[in-house]
């Protein structure tokens, strides 16, 4: 029935046409708006976003010849432009109260978290001591937009604007099922990974991939995708404990 | 359960400190060997015996160059062997390239690679030798022990920071002043350690270490029109090729024979047209060819391996020298032979401070008696320093005339043997000497007497060398190990207490406050970072760079805990909203929303503190706001310094009126604030723009006076205070409810008087923190005005944070942030971990008269402005954070209550500190033959131990000022209740 209402819903959204040999089952018997996600569907999920992260970088090196280290602020660019219409389309398709919510407006709620979480994100970075000038001023544009992707802009087309939602995420780290694992996971990663990856900065390599936000922006795709990887563990350990314990 | 009492406590704290600096005390003095040196330069008396003071004290500087060279060559008694010296230094070259291992030749294609030079040692013509170089095995303090033959210690470096003119006796020096004239070709070191001595130069820098090529040809390209003057004494020529080809590829790079190679051909043109001129116009020329270290495999130097410390000394141009290939490349020397070598060769006086050995090959074409004569010299200048070394050295005391006559009575005079030893070895030379005198009339057994004397002049001669070249380079181990056992104890001493304090006094009064052993306080996200900082710093102690660029790690640290903070808060936020949690005031909950404000602000001025000086080493040539300012001119940055000291002024002073008292000390203390802040900033208008104004009378009579209001207004505060301040007793009407909510329970305010101890406290700590600011705004350059109102702020809003943050009980976590706000600011102030950073100007504002002591005070509080302030503020942190719920009315007593008022503020800087210092100490020692062992991690260490001196001053002042406030107001509260 969900499938449906899905399908009627959002024609765009890319898991609910599909024929998925284990989503439709695991919908069908999970009452929870929580626990929507099947851990095929997590895979999928994920696997399209760090694709679309690896596609970014292949479009920079072989479509326009240029990379992280040369052109900073045109690779991230394109990097966050090619992730973020999968990342907007994928997540809103595990909406919460999708009965209530159209995924239309998942969507849009999604594209517009994008520039917030970006002001969030450069905040954050300038606060820890990014360059201010106007001469990095495309980086950090940038790259704050492409972290806005890996933290923020799942948990807006997810959630909205529930606080109770976003508290627990954000503010508890306490994820609670698998679509919290998804959202929760990967944006930590990727914010860990970004912290970490400040620390080469100052040292005297004089290595071009030093200057800002070269390294930190490796530091936070290495977290994210290592998120990545962490939440479908959890998502397929939490699956198999629930069938086991259906049974 | 250990039980703490107040006395116990203070004492084990003394205790700690007083371990500490005695395991600091000998640590630095095993690290940093105090160099025995001896200042000014030798002149004509280092041609007599050191033994008579009957040297009339000639004044040589008044001679002219020329009547002094005569001078010095009738007194010396051995004529000049050389008229001209070239001194080739080939940077990095290891002696094994040229002279092989243990006696072996080197490998075929290094033989291949000198042909040249290769040929002079078989044929006889040069001699080499495997000269040992002291560590550090880098250039300048190499090039300082060729010259002068001593071994630098690090200390007379440090505490020259603001020369590297070398200002000790050295051969250059001598020979300039007896009129030779010096060309010097190649790296630029020479230039900075010799401004003004070379007629000519070419200097090359060594910055561009990737390049091989051009620095050398760049040396090169004058050297056949060098070789064609006659007008100079002595060339250097200085090649840092082989050194760059070694840091690129090692030792067995693909560039290394070719570079050889061209060393080869240099020695070869030099070699032959050297041949010409002496042929020609019979001036006799003397190449040396050195390298100043060696290299590692990876053509890394620094350290004290073997492969470093192997450097090359090659003599060519000795005349009438036979001898063989084997012979020619087995000897051994040290670096520091060169200095008195080339000193005796070319009848200057020996360096007043070396402690080498004349290399004796050099002397083999003088006649017997000037050989003898020349290891006399050498004997002397080496016994004037052991003097100095060995102030009992027995040997003075022996008249000058005789010498046969007190064989015996040396070993009865002398306790220690090594005095005994040196004394008796240079007894015997010199006997020997003086009995071949006598008896070389009458040519009956000059050959073997001839032998024993220089036999016993070198045995004399080496063992002193040794002797004297151990005291400035052995680390002694003992010491060391001591040293840092100490440390470790008194650390582990101040830890435990800290951590005893917790368990026993912090954790079971909450434990009674909280009532519910469930929301009993888990050491959450936010605690374990400040924790974890610790461990952060201590790793990156280890690498040179983060060194450097240490103000990085305290900002990013910092400010990641601020966003931690605000993570945290957000906790709270709904976590008051939806709970409804046991909460014990329900007052507080209002409070909760309070932090917003505060998080922010710390947040945006700790990035404007950041991004004030860029600091550090590598990127300091980035832009900030100091330099921006100060590009864009001198009225901008008057007028931003203007108002951050107006608004520092008013901030004070509007906090000294929210106390609301009245009466007549407090309207005094307010008053001489206000006249000592208008006073500062009449020194900031009229004085402090231009330099030439600041040092006339107006100036320094202003800045005395500014000192002494400030110094009696807050002197006269703190004691004055606990003394006036009207006692309340048993009401509660505290007037600091605005500030901070007393939660003190009837029962403890009938026993002791803490709303009032509290209220003194806050005002101590205000007058402390006005003297400081007031203080800094003086004494600071105009540009650090405004960092001194952030950190102010910061200061302010994490204390109003933290006071506002109910019932916390983390007090260690708080005054851990407080720290390393404190070291945070400190490099936000323009510091850094280099010795050349430090506010030398400011060091002299107010002193009339020349003082090192006062203006080393001064520098002191214009470096360590912020650790100061922030340790000065925790007075006020004491009088506004919450802890006297702490204090169970029934157990309390009068020590109980001073432990948990002071306890943690003053233990935990202390303990921290003593956690830096140590592992840094250990760092240090880890590091000890590092590359930068000299210039980045020996500063720092120097460093530390000035932020542990800042830090024992400071908790020494709050905890005396709150035992003193505390100690007045019971024995007027015992008094009040007496006389009822």
């Amino acid at each position: 029935m969900r499938d449906q209402i899905d399908k009627q819903s959002n024609p765009f959204c890319p898991l609910s046409t599909g024929g998925w040999s284990g989503g439709g089952k695991h919908n069908m018997r999970k009452k929870s708006p929580q626990s929507t996600v099947s851990a095929s569907q997590a895979f999928f999920t994920h696997l399209s976003c760090g694709l679309a992260l690896a596609a970014g970088f292949w479009v920079s090196h072989n479509v326009y010849s240029i990379n992280l280290v040369s052109h900073p602020d045109h690779t991230l660019f394109l990097i966050w432009v090619i992730q973020c219409p999968l990342v907007v389309l994928f997540y809103s398709c595990f909406r919460k109260n999708p009965e209530k919510c159209l995924y239309l407006k998942a969507v849009a709620r999604g594209l517009l978290g994008l520039p917030l979480g970006a002001l969030l994100n450069a905040l954050g970075a300038l606060a820890l001591g990014a360059p201010v000038g106007i001469q990095y001023l495309k980086r950090t544009i940038n790259w704050s937009l492409m972290m806005s992707l890996f933290t923020v802009v799942p948990a807006t087309s997810v959630y909205g604007s529930s606080w109770t939602d976003w508290h627990r995420i954000f503010a508890q780290t306490k994820p609670n099922g698998a679509l919290d694992y998804m959202v929760c996971l990967p944006a930590h990663g990727a914010l860990i990974g970004a912290w970490f990856g400040a620390w080469p900065m100052p040292l005297d390599w004089e290595r071009p991939w030093q200057e800002w936000p070269v390294c930190v922006s490796y530091g936070a795709m290495v977290g994210y995708a290592v998120g990545m990887v962490g939440s479908f563990a959890l998502v397929l350990a939490q699956g198999k404990q629930k069938y086991r314990k259906a049974e | 359960m250990l039980q703490f009492t107040c006395t116990k406590l203070v004492l084990f704290t003394v205790a700690g400190v007083i371990v500490q600096i005695i395991g600091l005390s000998l640590f630095v003095f095993g690290f940093f060997p105090v160099k025995p040196s001896l200042s000014g330069a030798s002149g004509p008396e280092s041609f007599y015996e050191p033994i008579c003071d009957i040297v009339e004290n000639r004044n040589v500087t008044t001679l002219h160059p020329e009547q002094l060279k005569h001078l010095y060559q009738e007194l010396s008694g051995i004529p000049p062997s050389f008229d001209r010296l070239i001194l080739m230094v080939i940077d990095g070259l290891p002696a094994e390239f040229i002279l092989g291992k243990d006696g072996q030749p080197p490998s075929k294609k290094l033989m291949e690679a000198m042909p040249f030079t290769q040929s002079l040692l078989a044929s006889g013509l040069a001699i080499g030798y495997h000269a040992k170089a002291a560590p550090p095995t880098v250039t300048m303090p190499r090039l300082k022990a060729m010259v002068s033959g001593a071994i630098g210690g690090f200390l007379d470096v440090a505490f020259n920071f603001n020369t590297q003119a070398l200002l000790d006796d050295n051969i250059l020096e001598q020979f300039f002043r007896i009129g030779r004239k010096m060309v010097m070709l190649g790296d630029e070191t020479w230039l900075k350690l010799f401004p003004g001595l070379f007629t000519r130069h070419d200097g090359v820098s060594s910055f561009f270490v990737k390049d091989t090529v051009q620095v050398d040809q760049n040396v090169s390209r004058h050297l056949g029109y060098e070789l064609s003057k006659d007008d100079w004494n002595l060339l250097i020529l200085h090649y840092l090729g082989v050194d760059h080809v070694g840091h690129i590829g090692g030792r067995s790079s693909v560039l290394m024979p070719s570079k050889l190679m061209e060393m080869d051909e240099v020695v070869k043109m030099i070699h032959s047209r050297t041949m010409e001129t002496q042929e020609n116009n019979q001036q006799r020329t003397l190449l040396m060819v050195v390298s100043d270290h060696g290299m590692t495999e990876n053509g890394n130097h620094g350290g004290s391996s073997y492969e470093e410390t192997d450097s090359l000394v090659l003599v060519i141009g000795l005349r009438n020298h036979a001898s063989d290939y084997a012979s020619a490349i087995q000897n051994t020397a040290h670096q520091v032979d060169i200095a008195p070598t080339l000193a005796l060769l070319f009848g200057v006086p020996i360096p007043k401070n070396n402690v080498g050995v004349l290399i004796s090959e050099a002397f083999d074409a003088l006649k017997d008696d000037q050989q003898l004569r020349a290891l006399e010299l050498n004997s002397w200048q080496l016994l004037r320093l052991l003097q100095e070394e060995l102030p009992g050295l027995p040997c003075q005391k022996f008249p000058c005339d005789g010498f046969s006559n007190h064989q015996g009575s040396c070993t009865n005079e002398c306790d220690h043997s090594i005095e005994r030893k040196l004394c008796s070895l240079y007894k015997n030379a010199a006997d020997l000497h003086s009995s071949w005198k006598s008896k070389k009339g009458s040519q009956s057994s000059s050959g073997k007497d001839y032998s024993y004397t220089v036999a016993a002049y070198y045995k004399f001669l080496k063992s002193a060398s040794e002797w004297l070249s151990c005291r400035t380079t052995e680390k002694p181990v003992s010491l060391l190990a001591a040293g840092v056992v100490t440390m470790f104890i008194s650390c582990m001493i101040l830890l435990s207490l800290i951590f005893g304090l917790v368990r026993d006094v912090y954790l079971p009064a909450n434990r009674q406050i909280s009532n519910s052993t469930d929301s009993r306080e888990r050491w959450s996200l936010v605690d374990k970072f400040v924790l974890g900082v610790v461990l952060i710093l201590i790793i990156s102690m280890g690498s040179s760079s983060m060194v450097e660029e240490e103000h990085y790690i305290w900002h990013f640290v910092l400010s990641t805990y601020y966003l931690l903070l605000l993570r945290k808060s957000a906790q709270s936020l709904t976590t008051i909203g939806t709970q409804n949690s046991f909460s014990l005031f329900k007052g507080e909950k209002g409070k909760n929303y309070l932090w917003l404000p505060f998080v922010i602000m710390l947040l945006i001025s700790g990035r404007i503190l950041r991004g004030w000086h860029q600091g550090g080493v590598n990127w300091t040539s980035l832009p900030d706001i100091s330099t921006w300012l100060e590009q864009s001119g001198s009225d901008l940055v008057k007028l931003v310094q203007l108002i951050s000291a107006i608004l520092v002024i008013s901030l004070g002073l509007f906090a000294l009126l929210l106390l609301g008292s009245k009466g007549k000390l407090f309207m005094m203390v307010k008053f001489s604030f206000l006249i000592s802040g208008l006073l500062v900033l009449l020194h900031i208008l009229k004085y402090q723009d231009d330099t030439l104004a600041s040092s006339n009378f107006g100036a320094t009579f202003l800045a005395q006076a500014i000192y002494a209001i400030l110094g009696t207004a807050t002197l006269g505060t703190v004691v004055a205070l606990p003394w006036v301040i009207p006692l309340v007793i048993s009401t509660m009407s505290s007037n600091l409810k605005i500030l901070s909510p007393s939660l003190v329970s009837v029962g403890i305010q009938d026993k002791f008087p803490v709303v009032e101890l509290r209220d003194t406290l806050y005002m101590s700590g205000w007058a402390y923190v006005i003297f400081w600011c007031l203080l800094q705004l003086l004494l600071q350059q105009p540009i650090n005005s405004t960092p001194i109102l952030l950190l102010l702020l910061q200061i302010l809003a994490s204390i109003l944070y933290y006071s506002s943050d109910g019932m916390c009980y983390k007090e260690l976590v708080e005054v851990a942030a407080l720290y390393y706000l404190g070291m945070a600011g400190h490099f936000a102030l323009g510091n850094s971990n280099t010795l050349a950073t430090i506010d030398v100007a400011g060091a002299f504002i107010g002193i009339s008269s020349h003082s090192t002591l006062l203006s080393g005070i001064l520098m002191f509080i214009i470096t360590y402005a912020s650790p100061m302030f922030v340790l000065l503020s925790l007075l006020l942190y004491i009088s506004m954070k919450t802890t006297s719920y702490l204090v169970i009315p029934e157990k309390a007593d009068s020590g109980n209550l001073l432990i948990k008022l002071l306890g943690l503020p003053c233990l935990v800087p202390l303990g921290l500190n003593s956690i830096l210092l140590t592992a840094y100490t250990v760092v240090l020692l880890l590091m000890r033959n590092h590359l930068f062992v000299w210039s980045v991690f020996s500063p720092k260490y120097l460093y530390v131990c000035a932020t542990t001196v800042c830090n024992y001053i400071g908790v020494c002042i709050v905890a005396s000022t709150g035992i003193y406030t505390y100690l007045v107001l019971t024995i007027r509260q015992r008094r009040q209740v007496a006389i009822k």
